[in-house]
């Protein structure tokens, strides 16, 4: 199950963070997203490293922490998506499946003419979007 | 063993045998160490045999000793047959080397050390031998039980796992070592839910006590055979199979601390590892082809979950404690409990007289005897301690955000210990992060806590800060609606809302207005010991920005002082109630343009003049912009320093003011998507509007003339006066700044070059001479500061208002130039230090041109109808630039005209012709003519001639005849000193002297008179002594008839003189040429032709009437 998602801007400030959860946890996902910013930091500046995933978005698993599992995926324009999910084995497939949807509806949000760039996301339909995305995720529909 | 006694050898023999029997039947092996004192003592075969046989040893296990010292030692070493347990045999073996070696060290016997080292490799392999065989027995036949199922429950099964793994750890068979733990622990997972032996909360406790164990044998195994990799996954298994496994919720907290400490071994395992990531890992993390994350090679990972898990334990006691203190009150706490001898088992130990029984523990016993002994420990230490460790790495990793979350989880731990100072510094340094990231949710939380914090310390201005800085926060959109219940997770301030953060402002409003607040905010703060207002200074780092933030701009780029000008102050805050301000206060840096405004609704009976506002009030994210006029004072900067708003009468925040054009945004509200206003209503002024302005300099009222008389004239002392007329202004420490500079640009007044080579100056300031009107004093003289060659400072007495002063300024000019002339005055308007600062300056400029006063220009002549054969004149025809040539020991004529080249006339007061010192012997100069009466006057553009005889005495081809000196002034300048007149140098060119070979002279009477005949003689005189041969040719003219040759040649014998003589008739009157006569010298091949002004004569129509002298200055005149 994904209990949160989370848009982070270039300046590593969030524009989009929304938990899933019935527990009010919502501030350590919070410090559970922010936190792995460090990661993806680690992940793009060591380019050596990553040399084969040049054009690779989906950043994989960031870090496990206590009962969560917290995925990344970096736009081309270098905005971070992060997702923190409870599920203890998550398909690398449904994990991409998941932020190539989603990278679709915030494009779409961010192409509203009304929103500002580097602005936090506070379109309700990108919401509604996003929801629906979560709760398809892991539920076998990967087409 | 041969050095003995027979009857002493049987001894050891019978013992070894007495020993082999005892032992016979056991898992025991006996190895017999023989001490032979020399080496070539063979052991007798029988020996060997009757051990073998007595003992059954090995021969592998008969151990010989060889020594050859005879040395009381060895006695009692000697056959010495130990029958020990394996372990206690190496020991006492290596308690005797070491002393054997000590002595052998002393003894320098060497070959013996090699010996004994021999000795020890064979020991160390025949024990080893002994082990291996030993353990691999043991743990086959514990291995065969377990095949079989013989056991008669689950646990034993567990037991014999751990047994053969172990047994094969003492033989280094790591991979069977791994499978049976791993066995063990799979079958200890089974056992969880099936085991009915203990009560429930005591067998999940051994459970995980012996997977403890089995869990930490496999991660040093793996570790150690460098399988990171395989440890790290294993570790996640173990983790994820025991990560729900928290028994009841009363004992909860014992799940967590056994949560806990399996990643702190397991940290603590990693970090004294040393591992790296390895090679052959795949780099992307986290993906398909590499299941693992970085951070997971990282023991402070598993440090702060480590501190996360036993915070969450400490949670779990606190919710524990006291829902049983709430249950059972004080309950009987069971005494005497302890560990028993089994892996995670606990019992009581019961007395009853002597005998001691051991008695087991109900559930409620136990939880209450491990509540007990948790609540002993302060875990708050030691989960600072595990967070710090963590810190520090991630700090050293460069994950700055991990440490943060670190940090506040250490500043949490510091909070809930109650040293609220090293929390409150901790969540300062953690704030400031999310401050800059924007992270308002993880802000907010920790501004909550640093909010109690102040209020626990009773810093009063601290609680306000953080309390405004928290309302004014933006909310997140997602975050959830948070009931206040869950405090422990949320912090102190509970979810972010606009109702907490509308309540957290009217707090702080209460607080400052002594309103309804209840006792204990009195306490909390001292309220009623600090009567005086709380101030907070926000700047442009502040993160009270948020809540206020001042915008100042002028409206104008600059301004004359006393002249009004408009600025605009505007003001904007984030919080969530309407600010009402009581008083603004706009402070600038020159004190009398402050200004202070009021709102109509408080009643202010200051002293200070200000403006009544109807009403000063700040609405959420609207700017407030207020606009006020100011009169600067004094020129120079003008700035808007800051903006001081008394809130609630008791908070004065003091905003440093900004400007428009380089204010930034704040990082929590820059990315809010809303609608931004702008501070000012002028678009422009929004956008470029400065909060500093320039106040120009007042208009100096005093006047500075300079005047020039003209061009000036090289080489005299030209001098400027310069006149300073007050017309309302004192001038107090005033100051002349002189300069000048090339009006062709270029700056210097010299080149390069001649800067190189002298100090010279094209152009110099030689000095001040002061001239005071009022009295003579020669103060002002000595004021002179400075004078250099183009610059130069002169200070002005102290004049007042009406007065005038001037001085005058003595240039000299070394060349023609033009310069431009710079005079500026600087002053000030009295003389106290304030005024020192604020100088008042006038600026001259004058271009003054520097002429040459005259030209002087030389002109060399034969003597009248005198003309010597110069034959470098004619050979050297073509040299342009030749010399002058002078015939030697004759009169030669120099002219000297000198042109006036100004526009004024100019005196001459004299004319010479300085020889050096060789030329006046070689050389005699006279004057012919010159100056007569004192001096004489030369009209612009005319010209002065002298005449100077010049005679040769030596003959040289290039010959210095001296300087020209001219002495000349000004004529304007009546009754002024010889000081004035300039001397004017120049050197005459060089001229080449030789002796002429003929002199060729013509004698004429001075007039004539028509008809009347008379003799017209040309003297030709040979200076050399040989014959020359010359020939003469004459031309006619048509105003005269005369008679004789007109050609002839005639030779002249050496220093001899020959005379043509002809006889004219002159036919017409007036100036007539003279038959033109032209003499050849063969030898030379060269013709000498008198001048045409040289052969003309004057020919009067009738006899004159004059008398002789004045006919003589005629003749001068016409000369001249």
């Amino acid at each position: 199950m994904i209990v949160c998602v989370a848009v982070v801007g270039h300046q590593n400030n969030p524009l989009y963070l929304q938990s899933f959860t019935e527990a009010d946890d919502a501030l350590k996902l919070h410090h559970v997203v922010h936190c792995s910013l460090d990661v993806i930091d680690e992940r793009v500046n060591n380019p050596k490293r990553n040399a084969p995933a040049l054009n690779e978005t989906f950043l994989g698993l960031l870090y496990p922490t206590e009962n969560y599992k917290v995925y990344g995926y970096l736009t081309n324009t270098k905005v971070k998506f992060i997702m923190v999910t409870t599920d203890l084995d998550v398909k690398d497939a449904d994990a991409r499946n998941f932020f190539r949807k989603f990278h679709a509806a915030y494009v779409d949000a961010v192409s509203n003419p009304f929103h500002v760039p580097g602005k936090k996301i506070a379109s309700r339909s990108f919401g509604a979007r996003v929801s629906t995305i979560v709760k398809s995720f892991g539920s076998g529909t990967t087409a | 063993m041969e050095d003995y006694p027979e009857e002493l050898r049987t001894p050891p023999l019978s013992l070894v045998s007495i020993v082999g029997s005892v032992i016979q039947g056991r898992n025991t092996k006996l190895v017999v160490i023989l001490v032979q004192t020399q080496a070539g003592d063979e052991l007798s075969e029988d020996v060997t045999v009757a051990l073998r046989k007595r003992a059954e040893i090995d021969s592998k296990h008969l151990v010989v000793l060889i020594e050859r010292d005879e040395m009381e030692w060895t006695k009692s070493l000697n056959k010495s047959v130990l029958k020990l347990p394996l372990n206690l045999l190496l020991f006492y073996f290596f308690l005797k080397l070491s002393f054997a070696l000590f002595f052998f060290m002393c003894s320098l016997e060497v070959c013996l050390i090699t010996c004994i080292t021999f000795c020890i490799e064979r020991l160390t392999t025949a024990f080893a031998e002994l082990c291996t065989t030993y353990y691999k027995d043991e743990g086959r036949r514990v291995k065969a039980r377990i095949e079989k199922r013989n056991f008669s429950s689950v646990e034993l099964s567990i037991r014999y796992c751990f047994k053969v793994a172990v047994y094969a750890e003492f033989r280094r068979d790591w991979p069977e070592a791994l499978k049976f733990y791993e066995e063990g622990i799979r079958v200890l997972r089974e056992m969880i839910g099936t085991s009915t032996r203990l009560p429930p909360t005591q067998r999940l406790v051994e459970v995980k006590a012996v997977a403890e164990q089995f869990h930490f044998k496999i991660a040093t195994i793996l570790l150690h055979g460098g399988k990171v990799v395989g440890a790290i996954t294993w570790f996640r298994k173990h983790i994820r199979s025991y990560e729900r496994v928290i028994g009841s919720s009363e004992v909860a907290f014992l799940h967590w601390e056994w949560f806990s400490r399996q990643f702190l071994v397991f940290g603590e395992l990693i970090e004294t590892t040393s591992t790296t990531v390895p090679d052959t890992l795949s780099p992307r993390f986290g993906t398909a082809d590499n299941a693992l994350t970085e951070w997971e090679f990282q023991p402070a990972y598993y440090y702060q979950l480590a501190a996360n898990y036993l915070r969450e334990k400490r949670y779990a006691l606190e919710f524990s404690s006291s829902s049983v203190s709430l249950t059972e009150g004080v309950n009987g706490l069971p005494e005497s409990v302890m560990p028993s001898v089994y892996v995670g088992q606990y019992v009581r130990l019961f007395e009853q007289g002597d005998t001691v029984a051991v008695l087991p523990l109900s559930d409620t016993e136990y939880t209450s005897y491990a509540l007990s002994e948790a609540e002993r420990f302060q875990d708050s230490y030691e989960i600072i301690a595990l967070f710090r460790k963590a810190y520090e790495s991630f700090q050293s990793l460069g994950a700055t955000r991990m440490a943060s979350a670190c940090s506040g989880g250490m500043a949490i731990e510091y909070y809930a210990a109650g040293d609220f100072s090293n929390a409150k510094q901790l969540f300062d340094g953690v704030a400031g992060l999310y401050r800059q990231e924007g992270w308002a949710t993880l802000l907010w939380e920790n501004l909550g806590y640093l909010r109690e914090c102040a209020r626990k310390l009773k810093s009063l201005k601290d609680f306000i800060g953080y309390s405004l800085e928290m309302a004014a926060l933006p909310l997140f959109s997602g975050s959830g609606q948070g009931n206040s219940e869950n405090r422990s997770k949320n912090g102190p301030a509970g979810s972010p809302t606009i109702s907490s953060r509308e309540l957290i402002q009217q707090e702080v409003i209460d607080i400052l207005e002594r309103k309804h607040a209840s006792e204990n905010t009195y306490d909390e703060f001292d309220l009623h010991l600090m009567e005086e207002s709380t101030h907070l200074d926000i700047d442009q780092i502040s993160p009270l920005r948020i809540v206020l933030l001042a915008s100042v701009a002028f409206h104008d780029q600059s301004v004359k002082p006393d002249s009004a000008m408009l600025v605009s102050v505007s003001l904007q805050s984030h919080l969530p109630c309407p600010v009402m301000i009581d008083k603004l206060e706009v402070q600038f840096n020159q004190s009398n343009c402050n200004f202070v405004m009021v709102s109509a609704q408080e009643d202010y009976s200051a002293s200070n003049p200000h403006v009544q506002i109807p009403s000063l009030t700040l609405f959420t994210d609207k700017w407030m912009r207020l606009t006020h006029e100011v009169k600067p004072g004094q020129s120079g900067k003008l700035e808007c320093l800051a903006v001081k708003a008394t809130i609630s009468k008791r908070l004065v925040v003091c905003c440093q003011a900004e400007s428009p054009v380089s204010m930034e945004e704040f990082a929590l509200w820059k990315f809010e998507d809303q609608v931004e206003a702008l501070p000012m209503k002028d678009n422009v002024l929004a956008f470029s509007g400065q909060k500093l302005i320039q106040v120009e300099e007042p208009d100096a009222q005093v006047d500075l003339v300079l005047d020039c008389p003209g061009p000036a004239l090289v080489g005299e002392l030209f001098t400027v006066p310069v006149t300073i007329f007050s017309k309302g202004h004192a001038v107090h420490s005033g100051e002349l700044k002189i300069n000048l500079v090339d009006a062709k640009g270029g700056g210097l007044l010299m080149s390069p070059r001649e800067a190189e080579e002298s100090e010279s100056h094209h152009v110099e300031l030689l000095g001040v001479s002061a001239v005071t009107m009022e009295n003579g004093s020669k103060e002002e003289v000595d004021s002179i500061r400075k004078i250099q060659h183009s610059f130069g400072v002169v200070s002005v007495p102290t004049l007042c208002a009406g007065d005038s002063w001037s001085c005058k300024l003595e240039i000299k000019w070394h060349q023609a130039k033009s310069v431009m002339f710079y005079v500026s005055l600087g002053y000030s308007l009295d003389s106290t230090e304030e005024a020192a600062l604020h100088r008042l300056n006038v600026h001259r400029s004058l271009q003054i041109e520097g002429k040459i006063p005259m030209i002087v220009s030389q002109q060399f002549l034969r003597p009248f109808r005198r003309e010597p054969l110069l034959l470098s004149r004619i050979r050297s025809s073509s040299d342009d630039d030749k010399k002058s040539s002078l015939a030697f020991n004759e009169s030669n004529m120099l002219i000297l005209s000198a042109r006036n080249c100004t526009e004024v006339p100019l005196r001459l007061h004299t004319m010479t012709i300085a020889p050096n010192d060789d030329g006046k012997q070689l050389c005699s100069v006279q004057q012919i003519s010159g100056i007569s009466n004192e001096y004489a006057v030369i009209a612009p553009s005319e010209e002065y001639k002298g005449i100077f005889s010049v005679n040769p005495q030596t003959i040289s081809s290039s010959f210095c005849l001296g300087e020209i000196c001219l002495s000349w002034s000004r004529d304007s300048s009546i009754g002024e000193s010889q000081d004035s007149r300039v001397i004017m140098k120049e050197r005459l060119p060089e001229v080449h002297i030789e002796e002429p070979p003929l002199v060729v002279t013509m004698e004429c009477p001075p007039y004539a008179i028509l008809g009347i005949p008379f003799t017209f003689h040309v003297k030709i005189y040979n200076s050399t002594s040989l014959l020359q041969e010359i020939k003469y040719s004459l031309v006619d003219s048509q105003n005269f008839v005369f008679s004789g040759a007109h050609n002839h040649a005639a030779s002249i014998l050496p220093k001899t003189e020959h005379i043509v003589s002809h006889k004219l008739v002159p036919l017409g009157s007036g100036s007539q040429q003279l038959p033109r006569i032209t003499v050849t010298s063969v030898r030379y091949s060269a013709a000498l032709s008198p001048s045409a002004s040289a052969a003309t004569v004057f020919v009067y129509p009738s006899e004159p009437k004059f008398n002789l002298e004045k006919g003589h200055s005629a003749t001068d005149a016409c000369v001249s």
